[in-house]
């Protein structure tokens, strides 16, 4: 496609490296730009910039955060006997969102996958290890329930057993207000793997 | 279920191609390259959301166009209508399958919920071909008629594409603490998978000795057996599958790093076909090669029937050619009295004794359309 500003081009060409931003997609976020207001594409270029700038990986969780150690590390009101042991940073917030969950986090930035280059070594797992002390009660895996986050659970519980610290998963199963007839097979067969006693 | 209509814009050889299908049994006639084939093919799109030939979507896309799109009823047994629709755009490499307008969230959401038994040149593969070839066939099966099944399948396959990956960077090097984790994963998903197929292969044998004598009736007794990368009896736990599993992985661990791939797992068995006590890869005819496979395909039907509670539409393509007058005569009165049935072929003689009417069409198929019968001469 020809356009008649270079600049225009440019920034579509940037748009369309973003993730999900097809090539139309990125023309009307570039039009739109050009026809806000000077100050609010300022506000915004500032927000694009500042993350880069003033975000960074709390050197305890690694979890995202401006101040380091992050404020949940920091708390003096959370429980500091528990560790929630998460894939991403988008995990916390969601974990979060419950306001069930008054313990720490663990950030990984990710789950074993050699297909896409990430072994051990490319995990926050040393890190782990090092924060887990007398005083922690409770790890609590919370990894994604596919091949790639239940093999990284799996190599994680190997890893703590020996430190007889109790280790614990997130249930997998059924979604809430959810019908058990209408439930499909898989998620049922894995709920029923997953059973507690009463 | 029936296929009521379906409507086919950029697929193949297809522009822009309506078909409002008949009841029991559609006949599609064309001479070569016409595009018969493909319009089986498309329905296949909605039953197992991709091609039946095809690996890739792309591949089935009208050369030149963006986009293809196929859409269609289908009524289920208990009269029930859904309206499907599936759209790949090339550009965005991206497929949608909605169901009464709705987004399928995961294809393999829709496997299962209108079943399909194909009988293609493909399938010869089945009876002549690799053992990969009927895990394949043992695979779909299975997947059709059990969702967990198919995602144990599917992360089974997961698991040993990254451990071969690790078995592949580690060029022949020691790597075992890598796949520690991953030999955990591979025999939990591995004995389920052994543990189902095992299953399936003893549920599956009495469909086809019985529809082997009705497609025969003469005696020749056929035989579908398992043979598992672990031995296994009928009773064996999953538990024990399991330690089985393990102490395989353990013994061929230096093989693996030699051959840098996952050498233990399902991913090996073998599953034995038989006539008479003979393995059929070995001495079977061409003509016996093929009734074989039409035994199992149409046992596939009536297991899948009474599994899915739903009866499966059949597509036939190009299946009269190899098979004699006689037993070609027995399979075609055989698929009429199963259900909805869609059949490629090159030339009308073989249903020279059918009554075209609303239960019976037959389209003729000339450069990617439907044409009347006059101009398809």
């Amino acid at each position: 496609m020809i356009y008649t500003s270079e600049t225009i081009e440019q920034l579509i060409e940037e748009f369309a490296q973003l993730p999900s931003i097809g090539r139309k997609t990125a023309q009307r976020l570039a039009m739109h730009l050009l026809k806000m207001p000077r100050e609010e594409v300022v506000k915004f270029a500032k927000a694009m910039v500042d993350v880069k700038d003033k975000v960074r990986y709390c050197s305890v969780c690694f979890n995202i955060t401006e101040s380091d150690p992050c404020s949940i590390c920091s708390s003096q009101k959370r429980n500091r006997k528990t560790i929630c042991v998460v894939e991403e940073p988008n995990d916390v917030i969601a974990v979060e969102k419950t306001h069930e969950f008054n313990g720490l986090y663990h950030v990984l930035g990710g789950a074993l996958s050699p297909l896409d280059g990430i072994g051990p070594e490319d995990l926050k797992v040393k890190e782990l290890l090092s924060r887990l002390n007398d005083d922690i009660d409770e790890i609590i895996l919370a990894l994604n329930p596919n091949v790639e986050g239940e093999t990284t659970t799996l190599y994680l519980a190997k890893l703590l057993k020996p430190l007889s610290i109790k280790t614990t998963r997130i249930a997998r199963g059924l979604p809430i207000g959810s019908d058990l007839e209408f439930a499909d097979e898989a998620t049922l067969t894995r709920a029923l793997e997953g059973r507690v006693a009463l | 279920m029936k296929i009521l209509n379906a409507r086919l814009h950029n697929f193949r050889n297809h522009s822009e191609t309506s078909f409002d299908f008949a009841a029991r049994m559609n006949v599609l006639l064309g001479e070569n390259g016409q595009g018969k084939t493909n319009a089986l093919e498309a329905l296949s799109f909605f039953c197992l959301t991709k091609s039946f030939y095809a690996s890739a979507d792309a591949t089935v896309l009208m050369r030149d166009r963006e986009f293809f799109e196929i859409d269609g009823m289908l009524e289920s047994d208990n009269g029930k209508e859904f309206s499907l629709r599936v759209a790949y755009d090339n550009a965005q490499k991206s497929k949608k399958f909605t169901i009464n307008n709705a987004d399928a969230e995961k294809f393999s959401s829709v496997i299962g919920m209108f079943p399909v038994v194909v009988l293609s040149p493909e399938n010869n593969k089945v009876t002549f071909g690799a053992p990969n070839d009927r895990r394949k066939f043992i695979d779909l099966v299975i997947s059709q008629s059990s969702r967990a099944y198919m995602e144990d399948i599917l992360e089974y396959r997961r698991v040993v594409r990254q451990r071969n990956t690790i078995l592949t960077e580690a060029q022949g090097k020691e790597c075992g603490a890598l796949l520690t984790p991953w030999n955990e994963m591979l025999i939990l998903r591995g004995a389920r998978v052994i543990q189902k197929r095992n299953q399936f292969i003893r549920e599956f044998t009495p469909y086809i000795a019985d529809t082997y004598l009705r497609i025969v009736g003469e005696k020749e007794t056929p035989k579908i057996e398992y043979a598992p990368s672990v031995p296994i009896e009928a009773e064996t736990t999953v538990e024990e599958i399991q330690s089985r599993l393990a102490q395989k992985l353990a013994r061929k661990y230096n093989d693996e790093l030699r051959f840098r791939t996952s050498l233990a797992g399902p991913h090996r068995d073998e599953v034995l076909l038989s006539l008479n006590g003979m393995q059929l890869k070995h001495f079977a005819s061409q003509g016996q090669h093929k009734t074989y496979l039409v035994a199992l395909k149409v046992a596939e039907f009536f297991y899948l029937k009474e599994r899915c509670n739903e009866t499966p539409v059949f597509l036939l393509d190009d299946v009269f050619s190899e098979l004699d007058e006689n037993r070609s005569q027995k399979l075609l009165s055989l698929v009429e009295s199963l259900g909805q049935t869609f059949i490629t072929a090159t030339g009308e003689k073989m249903f020279g004794g059918v009554h075209w009417n609303k239960q019976r069409r037959k389209f003729f198929i000339k450069d990617g359309a439907v044409v009347n019968e006059a101009m398809a001469a």
